[in-house]
């Protein structure tokens, strides 16, 4: 099994209920996000107004249809990878991959703050604390899960426009894109990210004055 | 997770007062939460606290209070008398589960190490910033001596006014205004700042204002979003209108900018600010041209159709084009749209009525939807809002006047805000009553008696009222301030007293919407903390003094339990209502009135009883008795500036939450890309906007989602800094509102300035 995001910006309002959903779950420090909601459009990518991506080779390609700026909008937290980067990275294994769910879980009281996997993974979904000088990030709310609830970001989506799949199970297999457009990086990413996109659309017809 | 003795120690050395009150959560045995304990503390240390498990919390039912479309209902989970975090009510289909971002950052607005935790005065003086903490004795003795005294001088209460809004707008907090009643006759400021055009406009039309429910709009066959936008403000009702899209409804946004929600509809038709009335005449002409009208129901639900049929062979389609900016082929388009679904219907945006034609332009589309008779239809109809499940007792309002009173004769009486347009629910005042939007000088310019006291709760006005200086002034110019809030804010700089209110979370309330159907129960779910005191509690503290010391001076309930208070506000007609035997009930979750399609019997509570296309009732209140088509405000400025709500706050509220700021940092001007290169300004610029009522410097982001020659810019006070979009706006009113709210809306949308690169 390996359970995934599937994010639909199609039905995404940018409302950032996820994001804040999870800062009422689990309180980060200020300035600390597990989910972040990306503002994406024209070139706008490129500046990364959210921080949330550290400077990398494989994110720059240009978008491939043209949406407004800040009415395309795609919600992110950590992939939950295939092949993660900061599992691989982690001298004390703070980091695990479990067998079972595929969540990559990180264990905050082993972590001794080296940064190592916040400079590995690819999508800056690893966040360093400041104040803690340890690292964190998202857990796909396995504990909510294990207790039967939906992961908080999830639950209040106002849309469904995230939702929970296992992209081993066949009828998930070809779901969604590999890649949130205008974030290419994530189909040559070697960590093998499991969430799954899809594309925006605009509106069939759009009178400008 | 660990919790080392140094972090401990250091959240018990981050202030004395901090200290103390983890000391209290100790005495009270909730030293086992120091996770919740941890709220408490320093913005940046290590607050995460993990998910335990449905079964290691108990539960509570809440409801966000706040003026929103969607009131959602909460359900609160509580460790150890300690909040640790919220969800939305499964139960509701309409909440189904989640809250926005707002109601989401609601642990955090709790227990802010920023709130207001003691009663507070400013001894030297409104704005000097030198506060001294005071008890709630002194400060309740200082208060009612201030009243007692002005009694004596005056012989009666009218130099003490109350100004509240939309703060919170549980039932009980109706309160307020009951405290004053109890008082003796006092100013009022009446009206409301939000929606009194389009209140006024359904009320000449339909003689209510009373709309579908908005779930039903999944069934909708064509939906026109005009005007509004609920991807960013009501964000719940988005799965109806994906559901209805999804089922081949066709969605239709028209809107000057495009917003988030015309980025998710079929169609998108931007047209110019303050053309939509003549755009709907134009529909409606259209419509019948082709004999689209649904003559039966016009001929047995209408009043002054024929006269509305006369009208339209003066309103031609190639003005409406010209001055909307859709081409006539267009208008044709989704005028005959429309008038081919079934049902079709029409949300009317609450921005459409802020211009000085607005009111105008909500009657023009009630017209267009009565014309398809699409009115009084499942899935139809012409939605604004409704008042139809207000029916409470407002028992916490409905306080005798102390013997012997003596008050303003007013002759029309205003009832202000919620249920100033609820026919049914009519309560008579003979304060004095002032303008709401006009606070400012309604403060200085009243006499006899002069302003000498002044209440204000639930409300933030020097962040949402206009012309800011001119309110400072006016604030300076009472000799007593009383403000009841949560946070410190522009408002509390300018008062003498500072009272410190519970959350939600810390009172007993019940709370619907005026937008869907559900009704919550808000449990207390923790203790008040700090000293805090519901603005109820505040009202029984003044009774107790008032009463000891001049028996008989204020007749407001001296004991108070706000459990009973709110189990008092039910009664049969809410019960069968919403098909309940008892409020406790409630505390299994939220529940639904029987469903109503609002005008489905044909009945209308106008004077005619029909849906009145003239109405001799707008007449009379100096308007057209047809909605005919007005010219909105002559520009005085270069370029419009529209303020729109804002997705990460509520007016003023939320934006302070450090939370929200991680989220929503800092403001913006929106500009369109053809003027910002007339005007050689780049996205982060930073650029002074400005007009003859003020000047405002913001950081710049260029977007094409405004239209040329507008700018647009969020309402509200950003914590960090001095940015409030209402030192642009004039108070200039909107045409209509003194029918039923008792005075005109403010135009905020015809608004104009220029800008420049700073
Ligand atoms: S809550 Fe849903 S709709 Fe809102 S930003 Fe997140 S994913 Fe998008
Ligand atoms: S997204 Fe980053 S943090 Fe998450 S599993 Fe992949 S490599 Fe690890
Ligand atoms: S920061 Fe912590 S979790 Fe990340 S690699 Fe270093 S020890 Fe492991
Ligand atoms: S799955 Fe849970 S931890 Fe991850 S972003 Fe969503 S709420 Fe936060």
């Amino acid at each position: 099994m390996q359970k995934a995001f599937l994010v639909d910006s199609d039905k995404c309002l940018g409302c950032n209920t996820c994001a804040m959903a999870c800062k009422n779950q689990y309180h980060q420090d200020k300035g600390i996000l597990w989910r972040q909601v990306r503002e994406i459009g024209h070139e706008e990518y490129r500046t990364d107004q959210n921080n949330i991506l550290p400077t990398l080779v494989w994110y720059a390609k240009p978008p491939k249809v043209e949406v407004p700026a800040e009415r395309y909008y795609a919600s992110i937290a950590c992939n939950h990878c295939e092949e993660p980067a900061c599992v691989a990275v982690c001298p004390v294994q703070a980091h695990t991959k479990d067998p079972e769910t595929g969540i990559c879980k990180h264990d905050q009281s082993l972590c001794i703050g080296c940064g190592g996997c916040v400079k590995a993974c690819p999508f800056g979904a690893s966040k360093f604390n400041e104040q803690l000088g340890k690292a964190e990030k998202c857990s796909m709310c396995w504990e909510r899960q294990a207790d039967g609830k939906l992961p908080a970001c999830v639950q209040s989506c106002p849309v469904e426009a995230i939702q929970v799949v296992d992209i081993h199970d066949p009828k998930y297999a070809n779901i969604g894109e590999k890649n949130p457009l205008g974030l290419d990086y994530a189909v040559e990413a070697p960590t093998k990210p499991s969430t799954r996109f899809i594309h925006s659309s605009m509106p069939n017809k759009v009178h400008r004055l | 997770m660990s919790y080392s003795k140094e972090k401990v120690e250091g959240i018990l050395n981050d202030g004395l007062q901090r200290r103390s009150f983890l000391k209290g959560l100790v005495a009270c045995g909730v030293l086992s939460v120091l996770p919740g304990g941890r709220l408490l503390a320093n913005e940046s240390l290590n607050t995460k606290i993990p998910y335990l498990g449905e079964k290691a919390y108990e539960t509570f039912r809440n409801a966000c209070p706040r003026n929103c479309y969607d009131t959602c209902s909460i359900k609160t989970f509580v460790k150890d008398g300690v909040m640790q975090f919220i969800e939305g009510a499964t139960e509701s289909t309409f909440t189904n589960g989640g809250c926005c971002v707002k109601g989401n950052s609601y642990v955090r607005r709790v227990y802010s190490p920023k709130r207001i935790k003691y009663p507070m005065m400013q001894v030297g003086g409104k704005g000097s910033g030198s506060w001294k903490r005071i008890s709630w004795d002194e400060a309740i003795g200082h208060i009612g001596d201030k009243f007692l005294n002005m009694k004596k001088e005056d012989g009666h209460l009218l130099g003490a006014a109350l100004t509240k809004y939309s703060g919170n707008f549980g039932i009980t907090h109706y309160g307020v205004e009951g405290m004053f009643s109890s008082l003796g006759y006092t100013t009022r400021f009446g009206g409301t700042p939000c929606w009194p055009a389009g209140i006024d406009a359904q009320n000449f039309d339909t003689g209510n204002m009373w709309c579908n429910d908005p779930e039903e709009m999944k069934d909708s066959k064509y939906i026109i979003l005009w005007g509004v936008n609920p991807a960013s403000n009501s964000i719940h009702t988005m799965k109806y209108i994906y559901e209805a899209k999804r089922k081949g409804a066709k969605v239709i946004v028209i809107d000057p900018l495009f917003t988030e929600t015309a980025s998710k509809a079929n169609e998108y038709f931007q047209v110019k600010a303050g053309s939509d009335g003549l755009l709907a005449l134009a529909m409606a002409k259209i419509i019948i041209d082709n004999n689209l009208h649904d003559k039966k129901w016009l001929k047995k639900n209408s009043h002054g159709y024929k006269e509305f049929e006369k009208y339209l062979k003066t309103v031609s389609v190639k003005k409406a084009s010209e001055v909307s900016g859709l081409s006539e082929k267009l208008i044709h388009e989704i005028a005959l749209g429309f008038a081919k679904a079934d049902p079709a219907t029409i949300w009317i945006g609450y921005g459409i009525q802020r211009h000085t034609n607005g009111g105008s332009m909500v009657r023009a589309i009630d017209a267009l939807v009565a014309v398809t008779g699409n009115v009084g239809k499942y899935a139809g109809g012409a939605r604004y809002g409704h008042l139809h499940t207000w029916g409470f007792n407002y028992n916490a309002m409905t306080n005798p006047k102390p013997k012997g009173s003596i008050g303003y004769t007013a002759s029309n009486a205003v009832m202000g805000d919620m249920h100033g347009a609820d026919s049914a629910k009519k309560v008579k005042y003979s304060d004095r009553y002032l303008n709401i939007n006009k606070t400012a000088e309604g403060i200085l310019t009243a006499t006899d008696p002069k302003i000498k006291l002044l209440w204000v709760a639930c409300k933030n006005p020097m962040a949402q009222d206009f012309d800011r200086n001119k309110l400072i002034k006016a604030f300076n110019s009472v000799d007593t301030v009383i403000v009841a809030d949560q946070f410190f804010n522009e408002t509390t700089r300018w008062a003498d007293i500072v009272l410190p209110v519970t959350t939600q979370f810390e009172e007993y309330d019940v709370n619907v919407s005026y937008w869907h159907y559900w009704l919550s129960i808000n449990q207390q779910a923790i203790k008040p903390l700090h000293e805090v005191k519901s603005d109820l509690e505040i009202a029984s503290l003044l009774s107790v003094y008032m009463n000891k010391k001049e028996k008989g001076s204020c007749t407001f309930p001296q004991k108070y339990d706000s459990k009973k208070l709110t189990s008092k506000e039910f009664n049969k007609g809410i019960y069968e209502q919403f098909g309940i035997k008892s409020w406790k009930e409630l505390e299994n979750g939220p529940v639904k009135a029987k469903a109503v399609i609002p005008f489905a019997d044909g009945k209308f509570g106008t004077p005619s009883g029909k849906f009145e296309f003239y109405s001799e009732q707008a007449l009379e209140y100096g308007h057209t008795a047809l909605p005919e088509y007005l010219e909105t405000r002559k520009p005085y400025d270069k370029y419009r500036l529209t303020t729109l709500h804002s997705r990460f706050s509520l007016h003023s509220q939320f934006q302070n939450i450090d939370w929200m700021e991680d989220i929503h940092p800092e403001p913006f001007v929106y500009i369109n890309p053809e003027d910002a290169t007339y005007k050689r300004i780049k996205t982060g610029d930073m650029v002074s906007v400005f007009n003859k009522q003020g000047l405002l410097r913001v950081k710049a982001k260029i977007t094409d989602n405004t239209p040329v020659g507008t700018f647009m810019m969020y309402e509200q006070w950003y914590n960090n800094s001095i940015y409030n979009v209402n030192e642009l706006v004039d108070d200039t009113s909107s045409d209509m509102g003194l029918f039923k709210t008792g005075a005109p809306g403010v135009a905020l949308q015809d608004t104009y300035v220029n800008i420049r690169k700073v």
